[in-house]
């Protein structure tokens, strides 16, 4: 056996080391960090009937084999057809993360770096402000025109007005708002039946939530209900829709000031705590909670629609799910927030980026909605379609899970996105705030302050 | 009978006894330069890979920016050094990484023994066999068994409250989530640790056991006074191997199950610096983190080495 410490002290010749850290110093300074300008962005042309011409796209919905996959393989194959010329790579984001969401932005981000974005990409809307501001996403107004944009909105079955700004920012539109949903609370009709409860008749107040849930839990045994808002896996959108409907926000109107530590806010993660310390929600993570929905071993969940096919497969022969909109505080008006993504042109050859406004076009067309909708579960958000006999109509007959989340649709509250490089630490701050107040016990008001204080030096008008 | 064979130094080279008198100026710089050249290959991916990024990333730390080519990298000074060590989290981060070594000394150090003790009375194929078990834990893929033990630990349909009869919700809430962290990590190095131990037994000499034994020694006396002075410079190793990498053993464990939390509960000062390099995107930030780190590490392992010199006991 050896001693692993000889080797550790083992040095080479001081020349040795000397020469190596001189050769270290050359190699660095050729530099890190020299930032290239970019003008403003020019009106891309249309391309010519032979000009053939490749794309990427990148699509976190990609990331997950079987249905996310098999849907938007099918809508691609169909562009080709209709598009010969223009040949569209599709690629799903790069990183460690299982959950393909997460990995969106800083997959972009690397490839920026090596200089070779993707042409076309769906990023969230709370990534919003850095990708307009630092992955350089094109305003669409001044690549193919405002009148354009604005007729791809419109048409026969035309955009949710609340969900044709989603994309918007300071005035431009960078992103076409593509797939999301709203909180919808998914509940198990068998549980309330069995605990004696209406099924018919789903809360429409957290308190009722509270209520509800003590019943289910005290005659069932099964957990009565989980708000998948209050954890950092679980990402902010739908904390905010719960903030904004208890009166609050979490940054200031001019985004100079956070203010999740003000008392509106702090009341809504104080009703989720007090749903927990009452026993009415189980101290569960989020990869615990929804498979013990699916498997229909809890009363009710508010969650995004995204999930609902796999409650669907869970429920199944089973037990009866359904859905009702997100409950209110004390009946005043609920303010939805939306998840989900936008689709981006981040290309800077013209060529690329006409092409890619072909390829957004198409992935927000009439039929592309139908085939989403039908086949995951997203909103369609030309709304009209769900009326339409030849698009969604006969689908949304057999489907009475799409009503809330199409009714919340018309109130929609943007997800608001945080500034700066920091604005994912922004995030995690205060959502780790929220988790130890919700499942720690801890105060509401002290915590949620501190987590805002300390989240204040991150904003970048402060550096 | 020396267990530790020190290496003498290498003889000089022959080329080096002939008389400089009768060689030209310019074959002595090839002789001279001959052992650079055969290292220069190594060494130059070394710099490019290793002592190049190094001095990248100080110079990044003194940077406020996102590492894109599109946006202005501005020079902030010591502003990241200072932003990183007055951060409120990192406090709970090294708390939870001084937790987790401590946790984990049992399973690198009392158990292998132990086992390996044990095992050495199994003899012939049986013998094989029980230590390929050992070992096994430490062949399947972190994230694939954090997968298994996810289902293991649920606090409803879980196995682990079922057969231990208890109602704990392992991986939400904090202490419970701190000691199933260290006891899957535990669970996976465990056969590692135990084949290092079973090496430094090995290579003990059985002839002091032999001979303690002649003279009457019990076989505790003989374990406690003759075997495990033996096998201290084994397991000095395996305590400096568990506090430089425990926070890196336990970090994809961490990110499957708990993802820092719940809170900041297991958050290590590995995933504490994942997060700064790669969930934001504040590079100058990540690389102040983790040079930081750096030097802590580097002190805390020179201390090591050389305690590990004087707790040592060695054969020569």
């Amino acid at each position: 056996m050896t001693r692993p410490s000889r080797h550790l002290l083992t040095r080479p010749p001081a020349r040795l080391a000397g020469l190596l850290v001189a050769a270290a110093l050359v190699l660095t300074a050729c530099g890190i960090g020299a930032p290239t300008t970019s003008g403003g962005t020019a009106f891309a042309p249309e391309l010519a009937p032979d000009q053939k011409v490749t794309i990427t796209f990148e699509s976190y919905n990609l990331s997950q084999a079987g249905t996310w996959t098999d849907t938007f393989n099918e809508l691609l194959g169909e562009f080709s057809r209709e598009h010969p010329n223009i040949t569209v790579n599709a690629q799903k984001p790069q990183g460690t993360s299982p959950n393909g969401v997460s990995n969106a932005v800083p997959s972009v981000q690397a490839q920026l770096v090596t200089g070779n974005p993707p042409d076309v990409a769906q990023l969230g809307f709370g990534d919003l402000d850095f990708t307009v501001h630092q992955l350089g996403a094109k305003p669409l107004d001044d690549l193919v025109g405002r009148p354009a944009v604005d007729a791809n909105f419109g048409g026969e079955h035309p955009y949710a007005p609340a969900a044709r700004t989603l994309g918007d920012w300071e005035g431009k539109t960078y992103g076409v708002p593509f797939v999301f949903s709203t909180p919808v609370l998914y509940y198990n009709a068998s549980l309330f039946a069995a605990a004696g409860l209406d099924p018919n008749t789903p809360p429409r107040t957290w308190a009722e939530v509270k209520t509800a849930a003590q019943a289910i839990k005290a005659r069932t045994g099964r957990d009565g209900s989980y708000v998948d808002c209050v954890t950092r896996v679980a990402n902010d959108w739908c904390y905010q829709a719960l903030v904004e409907s208890n009166g609050g926000s979490v940054i200031s109107d001019d985004r100079s000031r956070l203010t999740f530590g003000e008392p509106p806010a702090v009341g809504a993660v104080a009703m989720v705590q007090d749903l927990v310390n009452s026993g009415a929600a189980p101290k569960l993570s989020q990869a615990q909670a929804y498979p013990q929905f699916a498997r229909g071993e809890m009363g009710m969940l508010l969650e995004s629609s995204s999930l609902q096919g796999t409650f669907q497969k869970g429920a199944a022969g089973k037990w009866d799910l359904r859905a009702a909109p997100m409950p209110s505080f004390d009946g005043r008006p609920t303010m939805p927030t939306n998840s989900g993504a936008a689709l981006f042109v981040l290309s800077n050859d013209p060529a690329k980026q006409r092409a890619a406004w072909e390829l957004v076009q198409f992935l927000t067309s009439d039929r592309a909605y139908t085939t989403i909708s039908s086949k995951i579960g997203y909103l369609p958000l030309r709304t009209s379609l769900v009326d339409d006999p030849r698009y969604l109509q006969p689908w949304a007959a057999r489907n009475p899970l799409l009503a809330p989340n199409l009714e919340q649709l018309s109130r929609l509250q943007r997800w608001q996105s945080f500034p700066g490089n920091d604005y994912t630490r922004i995030k995690d701050r205060m959502m780790a705030g929220v988790e130890s107040v919700v499942f720690q016990g801890a105060d509401p008001t002290a915590t949620m302050t501190a987590a805002q204080n300390e989240a204040a030096a991150l904003l970048p008008t402060t550096r | 009978m020396t267990l530790l064979v020190e290496v003498p130094p290498p003889a000089p080279a022959p080329a080096a006894e002939v008389p400089p008198a009768r060689r030209s100026a310019g074959r002595r710089l090839v002789g001279a330069a001959a052992p650079y050249l055969y290292l220069a290959p190594a060494l130059a991916l070394l710099v490019v890979w290793t002592y190049r990024p190094l001095l990248q990333a100080v110079q990044l730390s003194t940077l406020s920016w996102n590492l894109l080519p599109t946006s202005p990298a501005t020079p902030v000074g010591a502003a990241n050094f200072r932003e990183v060590l007055t951060a409120p989290e990192l406090g709970d981060a090294v708390g939870v990484t001084a937790l987790f070594i401590v946790g984990l000394l049992p399973f690198t150090i009392v158990l292998p023994v132990v086992i390996a003790l044990s095992a050495r009375r199994v003899r012939g194929r049986a013998r094989t066999l029980y230590q390929a078990l050992v070992f096994a834990p430490m062949l399947v893929a972190p994230v694939a068994s954090a997968a298994i033990w996810q289902w293991l630990l649920d606090p409803g349909s879980g196995a682990v409250n079922r057969v231990l009869g208890l109602q704990v919700n392992w991986l939400a809430d904090p202490t419970a989530a701190q000691v199933a962290i260290i006891v899957v990590t535990g669970w996976h190095v465990l056969g590692f640790a135990t084949l290092i131990v079973s090496a430094g037994l090995g290579g003990t000499d059985d002839e002091y056991a032999a001979a303690a034994s002649v003279d009457g020694a019990r076989p505790r006396q003989i374990t406690w006074r003759i075997t495990l002075p033996l096998l201290s410079p084994t397991l000095v190793f395996l305590t400096l191997m568990t506090i430089l990498l425990s926070a890196q053993w336990s970090f994809p464990l961490v990110d499957t199950l708990t993802q820092g939390g719940p809170g900041d509960a297991t958050t290590s000062i590995y995933y504490l610096l994942w997060e700064y390099g790669f969930r934001s995107f504040d590079a100058g930030h990540g690389a102040a983190a983790g040079l930081v780190f750096f030097v802590v590490f580097l002190a805390v392992a020179w201390v090591l080495v050389t305690l590990s010199d004087r707790l040592s006991f060695h054969d020569d």
